[in-house]
């Protein structure tokens, strides 16, 4: 009885925090079809239409840019998992002179706020020839990404007890084969945070790439297209911002819904143990 | 299986590789950076074509994303290999660029006399600097008096102010229970651009202007006796529903009711005519009102044209192929194109003459009449110290207008001139030079060395503490030092590469005289901007560390507490209802912020957002969510927590994954409840392997501009330039840097931000490391 009504008060809560993600995004879908919407007061369209996603093909670069973030994120995530795994490994797994300051190191240059030495940036980016080119951005948000989800990522890491590596390692498995077969699928939760979270970075950074991707409107990716949709010097359209920003979050959706299950449902039924 | 992966790996190397664009590179080819309408890039290419066919020399036309980034990547761009020789701009953005020398002046590239004849004297005049032209206007950007004729006919239109506000008067309707019906014309006092030939009218002024034209910044007539006068005449005009009686409310509140049918004049421009057209108003655009018979009211411009870079390898081909495009023929096209052809949509206004009077332009009346106000314009300033009033005016004339926080009122004149003494500063500030100090010229090398050093020290320094340690141990701790180096090499590099080097660049940045009136040539001036910061600065940043301080604690614990109780709820519940709370809750995380930051602006409005509407159901009455200082404070923490708790919520649900259940067994066989086993188990173990992400979250939130777009650092502040209640310390020293366009002492600052904010963050790795050896 009391586990029931304990439940109950569970799904009061979720169901309370749910009303409160989804009401802003409600607002966001309903201006997304609403026709002439002046302003971003959070007001009900009184007509619905479906013109805004239309004009959102026709009229702006909208496939190129999506296509751009898609190739950027998808790209980004690759590295960063990679990267990712790998130095998580070294600093979980190895002791080695200068583990400490290293960590600690990775931790501080991260304190700078990137976007506010952008010439710094610009310039790094002419001298590798980088300039308007979708691989400059794909390592820098690969950097970006790996530095700040090596530090979630060890906590997690450490987390995996060292007797698995010892036992196999008595086995005469290899140090990849210890990473490869042994404690990546245990980190499996974890892979799929990093390769959400790098995915995200990649598809949302806006500032190191508007200030890279100087020419052609087809060539930017989706964040700074969009940044453009509301920073023009006329009107900005709303409706089409919404539309432009609900489709722009689709790829996000599913791959989160895809990796969904790598952190829940039964996994841990093995040896782990904190 | 490891080969599968190794063969994706070389797979996407090579996809990597090859997506490197071949950029076509010759001398001869002229590089035009050009709009973000796809039809007059098409137009212009289209030109480019014909002069190729006549001259055999390549341009290339290369759209742009928008103009306002114009200035900035052309500094960026000004001297690269590939650089553009002509660029599209405005001109209120050139005058940085002619003090840092990035743009050229065209008079001995182009007939000036002969292009004055053409074209509207606007279109010149806006790109004159020193008496020297700079650039061309192409499109002229105005404003004027836009009507509803269904609620006055042309005839009726007032031809001066007096005449105006009569009128507005006259024609506003309110109905018994006091409510307007329609709005004669509706102001925002804060404002001063559309509001400016008024306050002209009065005689208040904001930069004087020399005998050849040019502006000068250290004639403000903001705080004279006409300002005064035109203050006085808007307070008589508060409550007569001429004015928007909301102290937050801008100019989207005016356009939004006159697109609502209810506004019979209001001063603006075409930027929102589509969205008139599609609500079915029939509106017009007229010329202002006049200050007198004699006087002629002019509204304020921004003129678009095209400037030619001053490091262009050839700059008379870029000049004769401009010439060519400045053509009255080419204009044509290239403004049919710009207002999308038959749409007539008004995006451009053409300055050339000849397009002003041809039949595309003559059949629209709205066009027709958006191009007839070219005579009645006055240029936005172009001097670099241009938009400083910008900072400063909406929040006097808020407190002159509305009174301050407290409600009280304050004296006119003492608020003006406090405000012309703050802007007078600024225009000291902008252009002050410090001494520059001679330094060899491979500085950066030397400082690169040093850290170097610097590091290879910090790390060798354990090596020697090692040394007493058995041979064998040392040994394999050695063979294992280089394994992990090796393999954190790749991304070791792309650290240096990305963030040390920014770092270290930055730091050279703050030593120098880079500003917005220096952008190329800057040199060291040693520690005079840290000077700066230390004696001018840093009195009021204490209270805003605090808050800063206080904002980013409350948001990670809040969010971390969030997540990790959604994550533990989500677990206990059954997991297909689960994945679908999940997909729901990442949705704060995955939408652009910007767009949900507004919303939130909108559901936390006072009278009419859906929060306190909700409230209202409760007998909780309207909550000045962000008007009141306080409240805004709440608002922006919660808000901003309601954007990171899906993140903690995520990571979460992997970490208590890996809690041993026989923990919670053990804990239920002591009795523990849900809450003591959440408390005393769950958050413990999480938060553990959590702290370097929750440092780094911290971080995040203290360097956060989010907080920006909510509520732009308001409720301000009643003292001019100091902080509003919600600036964050780092958007607000950035703010006050850029606004006088000083990058130096913004570098300075991010590098104060940097050491005080590092040092908070490893004394937390070492309070937790010391408490993890315990």
């Amino acid at each position: 009885m009391k586990n029931k009504f304990f439940h109950l008060l569970i799904h009061i809560f979720l169901v309370i925090l749910g009303v409160v993600t989804l009401v802003p995004f409600a607002y966001i879908l309903m201006i997304s079809f609403g026709k002439s919407i002046v302003g971003t007061q959070a007001t009900i369209p009184k007509e619905f239409t479906l013109n805004n996603y239309i004009r959102l093909f026709q009229e702006t670069s909208f496939l190129d840019w999506m296509t751009n973030s898609l190739i950027i994120a998808t790209v980004t995530m690759v590295l960063s998992v990679v990267f990712v795994s790998v130095s998580v490994y070294v600093f979980s797994r190895l002791k080695f002179i200068g583990k400490d300051k290293l960590f600690n190191f990775i931790l501080l240059i991260q304190i700078f706020p990137l976007t506010l030495s952008m010439v710094s940036i610009f310039k790094i980016f002419v001298n590798f020839g980088l300039l308007n080119d979708l691989k400059g951005l794909i390592l820098v948000n690969a950097t970006i990404a790996s530095a700040g989800l090596v530090l979630l990522a060890k906590g997690y890491f450490d987390t995996i007890p060292y007797q698995l590596d010892e036992a196999a390692m008595m086995d005469g498995a290899s140090r990849f084969q210890i990473l490869y077969y042994i404690l990546l699928p245990l980190a499996k939760p974890m892979i799929a945070i990093v390769s959400i979270q790098s995915f995200v970075i990649a598809y949302n950074e806006y500032v190191i790439a508007s200030t890279i991707m100087t020419e052609g409107l087809d060539s930017m990716p989706l964040a700074v297209g969009l940044q453009s949709m509301i920073s023009g010097q006329f009107g900005t359209n709303w409706s089409l911002y919404c539309a432009a920003a609900i489709l722009g979050s689709i790829p996000m959706i599913i791959l989160f819904y895809a990796l969904q299950k790598q952190f829940i449902g039964g996994l841990t039924e093995g040896g782990v143990k904190i | 299986m490891s080969k599968k992966i190794f063969i994706i790996l070389i797979a996407m190397i090579a996809a990597f590789c090859s997506m490197t664009t071949v950029r076509a590179e010759s001398s001869t080819t002229i590089k035009v950076w050009f709009s973000q309408y796809k039809s007059e890039n098409e137009a212009l290419e289209q030109i480019a074509e014909n002069y190729r066919i006549e001259t055999g020399i390549n341009v290339e036309v290369i759209s742009r994303i928008n103009i306002f980034n114009a200035a900035n990547d052309l500094v960026n761009n000004s001297q690269l290999e590939d650089r553009p020789d002509i660029v599209f701009m405005q001109a209120p953005d050139i005058g940085g660029l002619i003090k840092s020398n990035v743009i050229t002046n065209v008079n001995d590239y182009l007939d000036i006399e002969e292009l004055s004849t053409r074209y509207s004297s606007i279109a010149l005049d806006a790109f004159k600097y020193n008496g020297e032209i700079y650039g061309v206007g192409y499109s002229i950007d105005s404003y004027g008096l836009i009507y509803n004729k269904d609620l006055i006919s042309e005839d009726e239109l007032p031809t001066t102010w007096d005449e105006f506000f009569e009128t507005a008067q006259a024609l506003t309707v309110v109905d018994n229970d006091g409510v307007v019906e329609t709005y004669g014309t509706l102001l925002n006092s804060k404002d001063i651009w559309f509001n400016y030939p008024i306050i002209k009218t009065y005689g208040g002024y904001y930069y004087g202007q020399f005998s050849n034209g040019d502006y000068n910044a250290y004639d403000i007539g903001l705080n004279n006796q006409g300002m005064n006068d035109y203050i006085e005449m808007m307070k008589g005009l508060m409550d007569s529903n001429l004015i928007l009686t909301n102290k937050i409310h801008t100019e989207s509140e005016i356009v939004s009711r006159f697109s609502n049918g209810k506004v019979a004049m209001i001063l603006y421009g075409l930027w929102y005519s589509s969205m008139f057209k599609e609500r079915g108003i029939n509106y017009g655009i007229a010329s202002l009102p006049d200050a007198s018979t004699e006087e002629v009211s002019k509204a304020l411009t921004t003129v678009q044209g095209f400037v030619i870079n001053n490091y262009s390898l050839q700059k008379e081909s870029a000049a004769d192929f401009l010439a060519y495009v400045l053509a009255d023929e080419n204009q044509q096209l290239l403004i049919e194109a710009g207002n999308e052809f038959d749409e007539k949509l008004g995006t451009r206004n053409p300055a050339n003459i000849s397009v002003i009077n041809s039949v595309y332009i003559q059949s629209d009346t709205i066009l027709q009449s958006l191009s007839s106000l070219n005579d009645e314009c006055e240029a936005f300033p172009n001097i670099p110290e241009g938009p400083i009033w910008y900072n400063y005016t909406p929040q006097v004339l808020q407190t002159i207008f509305f009174g301050e926080n407290s409600g009280d009122e304050v004296n006119t004149q003492e608020k003006l001139d406090e405000l012309v003494a703050k802007i007078a500063e600024d225009v000291q500030l902008i252009n002050f030079q410090a001494e520059r100090i001679d330094m060899p010229d491979n500085i950066f090398l030397y400082l690169g060395l040093l850290v170097i050093a610097i590091f290879i020290l910090m790390f060798t320094r354990k090596k020697i503490q090692l040394k007493k340690k058995n041979i064998h141990s040392k040994k394999r701790l050695f063979k294992s030092t280089i394994l992990a180096w090796l393999l954190m090499l790749p991304l070791l590099i792309l650290l240096t590469i990305f963030y040390l080097y920014p770092i270290v660049h930055n730091f050279y940045l703050s030593l120098t005289d880079y500003s917005g009136i220096n952008m190329l040539d800057y040199g060291v001036i040693g520690l005079a901007n840290y000077k700066n910061i230390f004696v001018a600065g840093l009195d009021g940043l204490v209270k805003m560390v605090i808050w800063t301080l206080c904002f980013a604690i409350c948001v990670v614990t809040l969010s971390f507490v969030v997540g990790s109780l959604l994550a533990v709820f989500l677990d206990s519940i059954h997991f297909r209802i689960a994945k679908i709370y999940r997909i729901i809750y990442i949705l704060p995380w995955v939408i652009p912020t910007v767009i949900t930051l507004l919303m939130w602006q909108g559901l936390l409005e006072t009278e009419f957002g859906l929060v306190n509407q909700f409230l209202s159901i409760f007998g909780i009455s309207n909550i000045p969510w962000l008007e009141n200082a306080q409240w805004a404070r709440i608002s922006t923490i919660l808000v901003m927590t309601w954007f990171s708790f899906p993140y903690f919520m995520i990571v979460s649900s992997g970490m208590i994954k890996l809690i041993s259940k026989d923990l919670y067994d053990a804990a239920k066989m002591d009795g523990a409840n849900f809450a003591r086993q959440f408390i005393h188990i769950t958050l413990p173990l999480i938060f553990r392997a959590m702290i370097p992400t929750l440092i780094m979250s911290f971080i995040m939130q203290f360097n956060q501009f989010g907080v920006y777009i909510l509520t732009a650092g308001g409720p301000s502040s009643d003292q001019i330039g100091a902080p509003g209640a919600t600036d964050l310390l780092i958007t607000y020293v950035f703010n006050t840097a850029f606004n006088t366009k000083r990058y130096a002492v913004a570098a300075a600052y991010s590098v104060i931000i940097f050491v005080f904010v590092g040092i908070f963050a490893l004394t937390a790795m070492k309070v937790n490391k010391k408490r993890m050896e315990v």
